[in-house]
């Protein structure tokens, strides 16, 4: 073997062992919290993108851009944030993992394969997470998803993400501003390609039922500095946090914080309070890439969801029956129902 | 050097693009990580939709000759296309080798991970569901 040859070897054995850290890093075991571990590429999330770490674009007014420069494509590469409980940060502002999830990393690490994914393996259930603020029935539902493997997420059904879910549930979206008519706008390509909308405008939340409980809730937002803050509230109870399947109630009450640090990344945090379901709150945090030749793709997950028709309860029978034939009526339809 | 060092980063970048792109349900509610499938059969329908694509083959039996049924899961649309695929990707009668994983309720259902078509040979990632497996 010449010494270049070898050289060489030695080189990609070295790039293979650096991009499979990225790669775990990227994926449900990341301690990718801070901004720092994106610079420079957006390496941490699917947006691979080499070049220099431009600083972020601006508004003519001066208010930090989170969409794209005119004249250019770009959209943001969500990240799969399988698990939130990997996410938690040491409160508001602060990108640092609890050292209780460091250490838990650590020992997955060591134990080999099962790093938390979705794929099968690393799911512990509520002990496995000591470091959440649970209420005995959060645990419960909560071992339950664990112990069938997220088999009933709503997601599944082709329902919204809702919430900080639709900030760690991987397709692309996009954030624009429309000062002129005070709030901003958030398009999802999934999971069911809807959009969001953020009112900057300085009012109140509706006050008792007029507060109407929606899947994404009813968000209020401000600057504080480049900082964009978003307040949401109203959220129904038909989502999950995460796809592990860590519940919400309906007295969940969300505050999130975007910034753009650099044009390549945008870091999200969100503050999760909910005391109908945890006994403090808690805050997530993480990056997400820009992807600067994208654009967002339509996508209907209503289309052909098969996973339906072979879903079944807890005792093997079906819940929807199988895929109905042309002509023939779903399995279980009377008349007058639904 | 420089040459096999750009081949490495190739290699990387393939490899870094058959992360997984899609997420609609559970993939380890319903498929087993752990019972792998290689089989061949004959492209007998096309359901280039969301939230995932199918594919159905006709796998025949070497032994008894009996011929079933496959139904092929991969991702969506769009996840597929950032892959490489277009909806004439794959065609009635092409000749596929398939790659992935069973469905746990033992019904001849996949989750496809690689489909190598058999007239050029070409090894195309599925978009698979399969997230961060061991």
């Amino acid at each position: 073997m010449t010494h270049s040859l070898r050289t060489a070897l030695v080189g990609a054995a070295a790039v293979v062992v650096f991009s499979s850290t990225l790669w775990v890093a990227a994926g449900q075991g990341g301690a990718a919290a801070s901004p720092q571990a994106t610079q420079g590429g957006g390496r941490g999330g699917r947006g691979r993108q080499a070049g220099p770490v431009e600083p972020a674009p601006r508004l003519p007014d001066g208010t930090v851009n989170f969409g794209r420069v005119p004249g250019e494509k770009g959209v943001w590469a969500v990240p799969y944030i399988q698990n939130m409980a990997m996410y938690v940060v040491r409160g508001p502002g602060s990108t640092e993992l609890l050292p209780e999830i460091q250490a838990a990393q650590q020992a997955r690490a060591g134990g080999g394969g099962a790093r938390g994914g979705g794929g099968g393996g690393g799911r512990g259930g509520a002990k496995s997470e000591p470091w959440m603020p649970w209420r005995p029935w959060s645990a419960a539902i909560y071992d339950y998803h664990s112990a069938n493997e997220s088999k009933y997420d709503p997601e599944g059904y082709c329902l919204p993400p809702g919430g900080p879910r639709m900030m760690a549930t991987p397709y692309q979206m996009e954030i624009i501003q429309l000062p002129e008519h005070k709030r901003i706008i958030m398009i999802f390509e999934g999971a069911t390609h809807i959009w969001r909308e953020i009112y900057m405008d300085g009012r109140k939340f509706p006050e008792g039922d007029a507060l109407n409980p929606t899947y994404l809730g009813y968000s209020i937002g401000h600057w504080e500095g480049d900082t964009l803050v978003v307040e949401t509230r109203g959220f129904n109870e038909n989502t999950w946090l995460d796809y592990y399947g860590h519940p919400h109630t309906d007295m969940l009450h969300v505050v999130e914080r975007w910034t753009r640090p650099n044009k390549q990344t945008l870091h999200y945090e969100a503050t999760i309070t909910d005391p109908g379901a945890y006994t403090r709150p808690f805050t997530v945090a993480w990056d997400i890439p820009w992807r600067a030749d994208a654009e967002l793709p339509e996508y209907i997950c209503q289309e052909n969801n098969q996973y339906l028709y072979r879903l079944t309860d807890d005792f093997g029978q079906p819940i929807f029956g199988p895929r109905p034939q042309p002509g023939q009526r779903p399995a279980g339809a009377t008349s007058g129902t639904r | 050097m420089r040459t096999k060092f750009a081949v490495a980063l190739a290699g990387l970048a393939l490899l870094a693009s058959i992360r997984p792109v899609v997420a609609h349900h559970s993939f380890s509610a319903e498929f087993d990580a752990n019972k792998p499938f290689k089989m061949t059969g004959t492209v007998t329908k096309v359901e280039w939709m969301n939230p995932h694509t199918f594919f159905y083959i006709d796998v025949k039996d070497e032994k008894t000759g009996k011929v079933t049924n496959w139904a092929m899961e991969m991702g969506s649309p769009n996840g597929l296309m950032r892959n490489g695929w277009t909806r004439n990707t794959l065609k009635i009668g092409d000749v596929v080798t398939v790659e992935g994983s069973l469905a746990k309720d033992g019904s001849p259902t996949g989750n496809a991970r690689v489909v190598i078509l058999a007239k050029t040979g070409q090894r195309l990632f599925a978009a698979s569901s399969q997230g961060v497996t061991p």
